[in-house]
């Protein structure tokens, strides 16, 4: 086992023991070998992996135990970073964890503070997409929620056009097709098409435009 | 190749910023370490320090509250592994300027 899983399964074993590991949506690379079990059978490949271990937060206000998690993870050798506006990351050679909230109403720019937790989270636009379909699988003995392969997906050709980087639009393009084709493989069409019927009209419209520029002409009939 | 030359870059940005964050916290740590020497069957607590490069035994009592003996057991024990993890963020700094420097020297030649 790597490094890097190692590491991560222990801040599994943190958060569960804790009592909040129920309560956060794992998202973001590391969701990829996570989907392995579920595309099991069917052609799936992971990709690059970040350090970067993206927990989101989909009800801040929802009653949870309380933790300092920047304690509760000291011994491991995380180290508390604060960015820009004072958004909170921990830091390990390893990993870098870091929580995020559905951005709600205008947005902010501004950290949203999860006291019940000890540290702060940025809100993004989005999310409740990822947080609407969820899918829970066993990881080193824990079970620990992901967004829906479909959701995840149509979220990463959602958000691609608005990065400001090219690789990372490129990144987010090549991860939302090897889970969105997996998913046809699966026979699961009528997942991706259900919850992309359920979005807005104009994210609908971002995403085609993307299938379109870049001829994923199956992914974009598995759409109608 | 865009791709993995970018998140090289900013695996690159991370580690140096988390080599700062690391030295920042070592120097956050008390000072020193606990030392109980036994002197004549009795218990006396020092605070061992290195300053300017000389080691001080600093008096501090017969006693010491519990609070202080976990501070400084739990420095100690943060040290060494913000020590080590520091080191190995120096070697991933190292690894991926390598890496970055390597890839822009072929595009020349």
């Amino acid at each position: 086992m790597d490094a890097p899983v190692a590491l991560w399964r222990k801040v599994l074993d943190r958060l569960d023991e804790a009592g909040v590991l129920q309560h956060l949506v794992l998202i973001g690379s590391w969701c990829i070998p996570c989907y392995g079990e579920y595309f099991a059978g069917v052609p799936y490949t992971t990709s690059i992996r970040t350090r970067d271990l993206d927990f989101l937060v989909p009800s801040p206000r929802h009653p949870m135990p309380r933790v300092n998690l920047p304690e509760l993870l000291k011994d491991l050798g995380f180290v508390v970073d604060f960015r820009g506006e004072g958004y909170m990351k921990l830091d390990h050679p390893e990993l870098i964890v870091e929580f995020l909230v559905p951005e709600r109403g205008r947005g902010t720019d501004h950290p949203v503070s999860l006291p019940q937790l000890g540290v702060n989270a940025a809100a993004l636009r989005f999310l409740d997409l990822l947080a609407d379909r969820l899918i829970e699988t066993k990881v080193a003995g824990h079970l620990i929620r992901l967004p829906h392969p479909a959701a995840f997906g149509l979220h990463k050709l959602l958000i691609a056009p608005r990065r400001i980087k090219d690789a990372k639009a490129i990144k987010d393009k090549e991860e939302a097709f090897r889970v969105l084709n997996a998913l046809v493989a699966k026979g699961e069409t009528g997942q991706i098409r259900q919850i992309f019927q359920g979005i807005p009209r104009g994210w609908q419209r971002r995403i085609e435009q993307v299938l379109i520029s870049q001829k994923q002409s199956e992914l974009l009939e598995a759409l109608k | 190749m865009r791709v993995i030359r970018s998140v090289l870059k900013e695996e690159l940005a991370n580690s140096l910023r988390m080599r700062r964050e690391y030295e920042r916290a070592l120097k956050q740590l008390p000072k020193g370490v606990l030392i109980r020497k036994q002197i004549r069957g009795h218990g006396y607590y020092y605070l061992l320090k290195r300053e300017s490069g000389r080691v001080r035994f600093e008096y501090l009592g017969r006693r010491i509250s519990l609070g202080m003996d976990h501070r400084y057991k739990e420095a100690k024990q943060l040290r060494a592994k913000y020590r080590k993890l520091l080191a190995q963020v120096k070697r991933q700094v190292s690894f991926l300027e390598r890496a970055l420097r390597g890839r822009s020297r072929r595009a020349v030649a």
